[in-house]
């Protein structure tokens, strides 16, 4: 029943890579997404037995790796942590599979996509459910070579190209971290396993500084792969992937792998307050810096692709605070409002012949009420609204940050992203659905509801983006203290939602009239345009992260791979001291011996006679 | 005494030696310093052979004249057979092998 759960996903990404042209595009899209339904189905029966009655469980397959030093297990390990990820995969998973028979039909390779999907869930599987760090590296690699595939789904568009290549080079860069700190933990306990390791951490106080070392590597892992400040560029450029997969891998569940990692390391973050401060400064950071980007982005999944980053943000933010079952729960909530939102938005690209510029939208609410409750639940769910699944986490997450008064500096952060998650929540609700229509005629007339394959997950999902904070609120917070801070403080989060929310109103209601109601000053209106204009292309090309990253390490490298690897080493060094170089003395030395025989025989008789007189001479000599 | 036809017989080998790596013109010339040398070898021999009071010396001696007229013999014939081919018996011209 346990190993079920990650072979019947396995399973279906094998029969439908493989034998896809034989089943057919319908029997795929049936095939997987009924075996992921099937494997959801384990997943809340695996939650039952190991939360709701509280049996862990630990499965031992065969070994692995054995050698003096190191022996490690294929190993299953399912913890409430692994189970409550294992509903969210599942599910999410599951929905998303059955929304790709619709949002993908006519596609001539649904098979294909279909066993992506399967596979990345399967990987994913893997990797929440290994009980030690080399069997999580499996599906941290695997997920990140899925996300390729995916993101590379339509390979013949350059831009879908780049962006995979990017996503999987800058996934790398994290990768590199995890493999440092599997070694550098190798070195410092002797084991892999998570339950070794946590035994060692209890029993013995180990080395500090090498402690902080493994969690900061770890961190850049997750940094990584949770798009965190810094690395976080390929997140949003992913978004040139389909729209269930940007549901699926870039929402609600690579991307928290990440975070995972960092809660299922938590023993070892707790042994380093240095790192733990670092964890949350970073993620408060990339709340901020991800909330002011996705303001003013045109693109319809690009905003919600930020605002992804953003929620990562809180959620490693809160990690650092050292509260990770908040950060698991805000995961879980964020996973199903997320996957909501994408999945509308996917169903508003659909309806509006793929179109995904939010400017050329607007005035949808009338041809596709349906999605737009879909997304206006999505949105206050994400804003915290009270009562929807965003508000349990996000709000105790802002409490539990202000709590911690040393570093303020974070919940201060993370209020005024609330704030602006609202703003852009409303602005994308406002232009895609409320504002005039923008779209071309013949554009609006085609707009339609979804079919029913794409309706019914959205259905779903919004049940679980509206319930499960509820629901799951005793289940995951029942260890968390609530902070005693007074109510104006715990209301200070949602008031500030509703001011952002209203901003955005005023402002997309009135900006055309209120140019040419404020006749002030001709000379300050252009000031303020000027100024507005360089503070929007800051924030629209996401605080010029790109611009930095490419002009300052990607060309130097480049250059340097050109000019310095290249050229002055395999093109210089290694070839004159190497074949060309040697060849070409050997050549000459030759040359120059073999001008001794110069077919004259005088010369011959002359060298004869000297080497006569030298051999005999050496020899009177011995 | 037989320090100076040492020396002598010595000075021949070379004027011999001298012959054959100067010369550029003539190969009749250098099959002369071959001769030249032998009998300077001979010489030394002869010599060597009255001082130390031994025959083995004088039997060599024998020995490599018979030697020296038969290669003169085929020095001789090999140069009239090049003659006839190429018209000409400067050494200098004998450069048809080289590396």
């Amino acid at each position: 029943m346990y190993i079920l759960v990650l072979l019947v996903p396995l399973l279906s990404a094998i029969i439908s890579g493989l034998f896809g042209r034989r089943i057919g595009t319908k029997g795929a899209g049936v095939l997987t997404s009924s075996c992921i339904v099937i494997s959801a189905i384990v997943s809340y029966y695996i939650f039952y037995e190991t939360i709701l009655n509280s049996s862990v469980t630990y499965i031992k397959l065969w070994r692995w790796f054995d050698s003096e030093l190191l022996t490690t297990y294929f190993g299953l390990q399912f913890d409430s942590l692994t189970s409550t990820m294992l509903i969210v995969i599942t599910s999410v998973s599951a929905l998303v599979h059955i929304y790709s028979i619709g949002y993908m039909s006519g596609d001539p390779h649904i098979p294909r996509f279909m066993s992506y999907l399967s596979l990345f869930t399967f990987l994913m599987i893997v990797l929440v459910t290994s009980d030690n760090y080399i069997q999580l590296f499996i599906g941290w690699e695997g997920v990140g070579l899925c996300s390729y595939l995916l993101i590379n789904f339509w390979l013949t568009r350059i831009k879908a190209n780049k962006a995979a290549i990017k996503a999987m080079l800058i996934n790398r860069v994290g990768d590199i971290g995890l493999v440092l700190a599997m070694i550098k933990i190798l070195d410092e306990f002797g084991a892999l396993e998570f339950s070794t390791i946590n035994s060692i951490l209890s029993v013995s106080g180990e080395n500090k500084e090498s402690v902080t070392i493994i969690c900061l590597l770890l961190f850049l892992g997750a940094v990584g792969k949770s798009a965190q400040l810094g690395l976080h560029t390929w997140l949003p450029d992913a978004m040139e992937g389909p729209t269930p997969v940007s549901a699926l891998i870039h929402a609600a569940t690579m991307v928290t792998a990440g975070v995972f990692l960092i809660i299922r390391s938590g023993p070892l973050f707790e042994g380093s307050p240095l790192a733990l401060i670092i964890v949350t400064i970073l993620g408060a950071l990339t709340a901020f810096f991800a909330a002011t980007t996705g303001v003013v982005q045109n693109d319809l999944k690009k905003v919600i692709a930020y605002s992804t980053c953003s929620q990562l943000g809180y959620m490693v933010m809160i990690c650092g605070l050292s509260n990770y079952s908040v950060s698991l729960f805000h995961l879980v909530n964020h996973a199903f409002f997320k996957a909501l939102l994408f999945l509308s938005a996917g169903s508003v690209i659909h309806a509006v012949s793929d179109e995904q510029d939010m400017r050329k939208m607007g005035g949808l609410i009338k041809s596709i009420p349906l999605t737009y409750t879909m997304i206006l639940i999505g949105s206050l769910s994400l804003m915290g609204f009270p009562y929807l699944a965003g508000f349990y986490s996000k709000d105790l997450i802002l409490e539990l940050a202000y709590d911690k008064y040393y570093i303020i500096f974070a919940y201060w952060l993370g209020v005024f992203s609330a704030l602006l998650t609202a703003f852009y929540s409303i602005r994308l609700i406002y232009l895609t659905f409320i504002m005039d229509s923008n779209s071309r005629k013949e554009d609006l007339l085609k707009v339609h509801e979804s079919s029913w394959s794409i309706i019914i997950p959205l259905l779903l999902l919004a049940f679980g983006s509206i319930f499960v904070g509820y629901l799951g609120k005793e289940i995951m917070l029942s260890n968390v203290v609530s902070p005693i801070i007074s109510n104006l403080v715990k209301v200070v989060p949602l008031l500030l939602s509703l001011l952002g929310a209203l901003l955005a109103f005023i402002v997309y209601n009135n900006i055309i009239i209120t140019e040419y109601k404020l006749n002030i000053s001709v000379k300050i209106i252009w000031f303020i345009r000027n100024l507005y204009h360089i503070i929007y292309t800051f924030f629209n090309s996401a605080w010029q992260f790109n611009y930095i990253i490419n002009h300052f390490f990607i060309n130097n490298i480049w250059k340097f791979g050109h000019l310095i690897t290249y050229r002055v080493i395999d093109r210089g060094i290694l070839e004159i001291i190497g074949p060309k170089g040697i060849s070409k003395v050997l050549i000459k030395l030759t040359r120059v011996i073999s001008n001794f025989q110069s077919g004259m025989v005088f010369n011959y008789a002359l060298i004869m006679i000297v080497f006569t007189a030298l051999f005999l001479s050496g020899v009177s000599m011995l | 005494m037989y320090y100076e036809y040492l020396t002598i017989g010595i000075i021949l080998f070379i004027l011999g030696v001298l012959g054959i790596v100067l010369n550029r013109s003539n190969l009749i010339i250098m099959l002369m310093s071959i001769e030249l040398m032998l009998l300077a070898i001979s010489v030394l021999f002869l010599i060597n052979s009255v001082a130390i009071n031994n025959l083995i010396g004088q039997i060599f001696t024998i020995m490599i004249l018979t030697i020296a007229a038969a290669e003169s013999a085929i020095g001789l014939a090999i140069l009239v057979a090049y003659y006839r081919v190429r018209g000409t018996i400067a050494v200098r011209s004998l450069n048809l092998l080289r590396g």
